[in-house]
């Protein structure tokens, strides 16, 4: 074993070089990891390449880590000179070995704006960090440095193009062909970023800044690309069936829920423009519909918007009525998972806020006249949302037609009832059918940590939502 | 899968009374025997861990034991140009050390030890047009920065110095419809983030803007059989987590809402009887961190042994009387 500060530091010029030349000869690399070793072999290498692992036995760490990292800080106070390819190697070894070391991520982000790195290959670093220290925050911290400079970039390019399409047909069409790469790139990246994200979550469970981090892409890579969100949603069905404690995994699932609901509540005219928002929401009132059929027909557009509204609203209904039967399926199978309890709390929330938001809406904006109604007429399946909480009731039964009075009743009848008619159309969740749901939970199961769980829905669902105005 | 409960069992010899003398010689002793390779490995968070060693000496009427002229002037050495302050000698300013340092001279009530000045700029330099603050001049944001700048500030009296209201906007908009905060608009409640914000609504004056009834209600399920509290569902109780549970909790002035008892008997079964300091859970390796948490919500539990911790900046209480400052809290 090295004694001596020269052969300390012969020993570990050796390593990082023979790091740097793992990567070269291998650069599909996958993960990294240290090999338990407490005493060197010799005349080899304690860098070892074992088809796309690379391994540091670990020995040589406690030579390693320290003689890099005070290397750096020399370096970093002025009391000692680094090329660039010598920063380069000693922050890939460093990082590899402390992925939280701020100081050595932000001396790579130097060396990426002055070009002397490119932002793939720290992606690629701080991929390979992950699958040793999966919820390394500084190294998530830099993945966002990193793909908000791939973002300016493409903004850039995106300005530059602009500004040449009043010059000549044919550098137009090269440009076509550039932000269509461009775009591609884009795509890749975000595709790249989600198993990243993925292979973190898996390597940890609950992994809070993986699964942030995914959110966060989201939010800055693929605002407006809905079906983005709709792969992300349908992929992670059987993600958080298969992780039914990863509440990271399970917030994840609701915010894509949140914003796939808003974007086709969008879609029916709830979030657009005021003055298209109105023109849709008159277009669904009976009163409105009376009044232009007294003058005529329904003109087109609106004939279009019509349609779009009942498509967007019967696939939120969709989505609610899927995602409780999901839960219901998985607080069954499983029992006594706190995070499935506390998913069911926020679906519910999420209806409960969707519905309320959206009654109120059409109640002043159509003076008395409800959407609830005028979906009533074409799909019978999707009435009940408005046939629940006692504070909706008045409204309803000022508007029902008479002779649908049993629909009201239909929220409290048993199960098998329940059953027939969710197969007859979706069927969002009502207070009183999570009271019995909360009900058969307690009848039938025995296990404690359950029982408790069901408890405290209920407990919620008197408190928070009983309570809300 | 199993339904195994995500709890641990306090086994009945764990330790149940409080080793005062050995938490201290733990932490003075903790700084000079720094093995080479451990410390290289936390050199970066350095000025959080002297801060964390430092108060806890505080708490428990020991800080006399700690080289105060050796710190004060190991956090000179750590300003920066831009007024920031780094983690150590050679590392980059940043938000969170910038506090850290400002606690240290707050407990030895010499900050002017520092260019206040230029952390003052430093501070107001990172806050974002939408009033979040990044963590240094790199940019990333999150609601831990927002409470780290407005603690520094309120410390040095310079609040004014910032857009409150636009800070308190940012940090209103990470709130979740469980009624706890998260780091960004639209991440997940974390006790962690949650302490961060509670404190930054207090520091700022705004707890009215959170219902207390909900999120204590959130904070209150933290709790488990075992009396330890977690950061989120399903995850194992813990000495640091139960601290920021229990000081959101005051904060929000819920704090009776959990089983305090049992609480006690978790954080005294993390002591280690031997080497002294309190480790995350029962049987766990020590570290300063968990055993400034661990006395701390002792203290905020009532222990009289301890002295008075405030549960906005986790500092003593007569530290802050010094400077005049009184975070509010709801009643
Ligand atoms: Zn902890």
């Amino acid at each position: 074993m090295a004694e001596s500060e020269e052969e300390v530091d012969v020993l570990v010029q050796r390593v990082v070089k023979d790091i740097t030349n793992a990567f070269k000869r291998n650069p599909n690399i996958d993960e990294i990891g240290v090999i338990p070793c407490p005493e060197a072999r010799y005349n080899r290498s304690p860098i070892v390449l074992v088809e796309n692992k690379l391994g540091v036995e670990s020995w040589c760490v406690k030579f390693l880590l320290p003689y890099v990292h005070n290397k750096l800080l020399l370096y970093r106070q002025r009391k000692h000179w680094l090329d660039r390819e010598a920063l380069v190697d000693i922050t890939c070894t460093l990082l590899l070995l402390n992925p939280d070391f701020t100081t050595a991520w932000n001396v790579r982000k130097e060396l990426l704006q002055c070009g002397v790195l490119n932002p793939e290959k720290d992606l690629y670093l701080g991929k390979l960090a992950l699958t040793k220290f999966p919820k390394s925050p500084e190294t998530w911290i830099h993945r966002r440095w990193v793909l908000q400079k791939i973002l300016r970039q493409s903004s850039a390019a995106g300005c530059r193009k602009q500004q040449q399409q009043q010059q000549q047909d044919e550098a137009e069409q090269a440009d076509v062909g550039r932000s269509q790469q461009l775009s591609d790139h884009l795509a890749r990246t975000l595709h790249q970023e989600m198993r990243v994200c993925s292979d973190a979550a898996g390597r940890y469970p609950s992994n809070y800044n993986a699964w942030s981090h995914r959110i966060w892409v989201l939010q800055h890579m693929a605002m407006g690309n809905i079906k983005v969100f709709h792969d992300e949603l349908s992929s992670m069905r059987l993600w958080v069936s298969m992780h039914v404690s990863d509440h990271s995994g399970f917030h994840y699932r609701q915010f894509l829920l949140k914003e796939v609901i808003t974007e086709l509540s969008h879609s029916s005219g709830n979030s657009g423009s005021p003055e298209h928002r109105s023109s849709t929401v008159l277009s669904s009132s009976p009163n409105h519909h009376s009044h232009s059929q007294a003058n005529g027909e329904l003109s087109g557009a609106e004939a279009a918007d019509e349609v779009e509204n009942q498509l967007g609203l019967s696939a939120v209904f969709q989505l609610f009525h899927q995602e409780m039967e999901l839960c219901t399926d998985l607080i069954q199978s499983f029992p006594g998972h706190e995070t499935l309890w506390s998913h069911r709390r926020h679906v519910f929330y999420l209806w409960h806020h969707w519905r309320r938001k959206h009654q109120h809406h059409h109640c002043n904006s159509t003076n008395g006249g409800s959407n609830s109604v005028h979906l009533n007429d074409s799909e019978p399946g999707l009435q009940k949302p408005a046939v629940q909480g006692s504070e909706d009731e008045e409204v309803v039964n000022r508007q029902r037609p008479a002779g649908e009075d049993m629909e009201v009743d239909r929220a409290s009848l048993p199960d098998s009832r329940d059953s027939k008619r969710l197969k007859r159309g979706a069927c969002p969740p009502t207070l009183p059918l999570e009271h019995s749901f909360v009900s058969r939970i307690l009848d039938s199961c025995c296990n404690p940590e359950q029982r408790r769980f069901a408890l405290a829905y209920r407990k919620w669902l008197d408190t928070v939502i009983g309570q809300q105005p | 899968m199993g339904t195994q409960v995500k709890d641990v069992i306090i086994k009945p010899d764990a330790p149940n009374s409080l080793l005062l003398d050995k938490h201290a010689d733990y932490i003075a002793a903790y700084g000079s025997k720094k093995d080479d390779y451990e410390y290289t490995l936390s050199e970066y968070l350095r000025m959080s861990g002297i801060y964390w060693g430092l108060t806890v000496m505080d708490l428990m009427d020991q800080l006399p034991r700690m080289n105060r002229q050796e710190i004060i002037d190991f956090i000179k050495s750590c300003q920066h140009e831009c007024g920031g302050i780094s983690a150590s000698i050679g590392h980059d300013p940043h938000l969170l050390y910038t506090l850290s340092a400002v606690q240290i001279l707050s407990l030895y009530d010499d900050v002017d030890a520092i260019d206040v000045d230029k952390v003052v700029e430093y501070v107001k330099g990172l806050q974002q047009e939408d009033g979040s603050f990044a963590g240094d001049k790199w940019g990333e944001i999150d609601t831990r920065f927002s409470f780290c700048a407005v603690a520094t500030l309120a410390l040095l009296g310079k609040m004014d110095a910032i857009n409150v209201d636009k800070a308190v906007e940012f940090v209103l908009s990470c709130m979740n419809f469980d009624g706890g905060f998260g780091c960004r608009p639209g991440s997940e409640s974390h006790a962690g983030q949650i302490y961060c914000c509670t404190g930054f609504l207090s520091l700022t004056g705004q707890l009215h803007q959170v219902n207390a009834d909900l999120l204590g209600w959130w904070l209150c399920e933290r709790q488990l059989p075992s009396g330890g509290l977690n950061g989120r569902p399903e995850k194992l109780p813990d000495v640091c987590y139960s601290w920021w549970v229990l000081a959101s909790l005051k904060i929000i002035g819920r704090i009776h809402w959990i089983d305090k008892a049992k609480l006690r008997l978790f954080i005294l079964a993390c002591q280690d009887e031997e080497t002294g300091g309190f480790a995350d859970r029962p049987g766990d390796m020590v570290d300063p961190f968990h055993t400034l948490f661990g006395i701390a919500g002792l203290s905020l539990l009532g222990d009289e042994t301890i002295k008075g911790v405030n549960p906005v900046l986790c500092m003593p209480e007569d530290v802050l009387q010094r400077v005049s400052l009184q975070p509010e809290l709801l009643s």
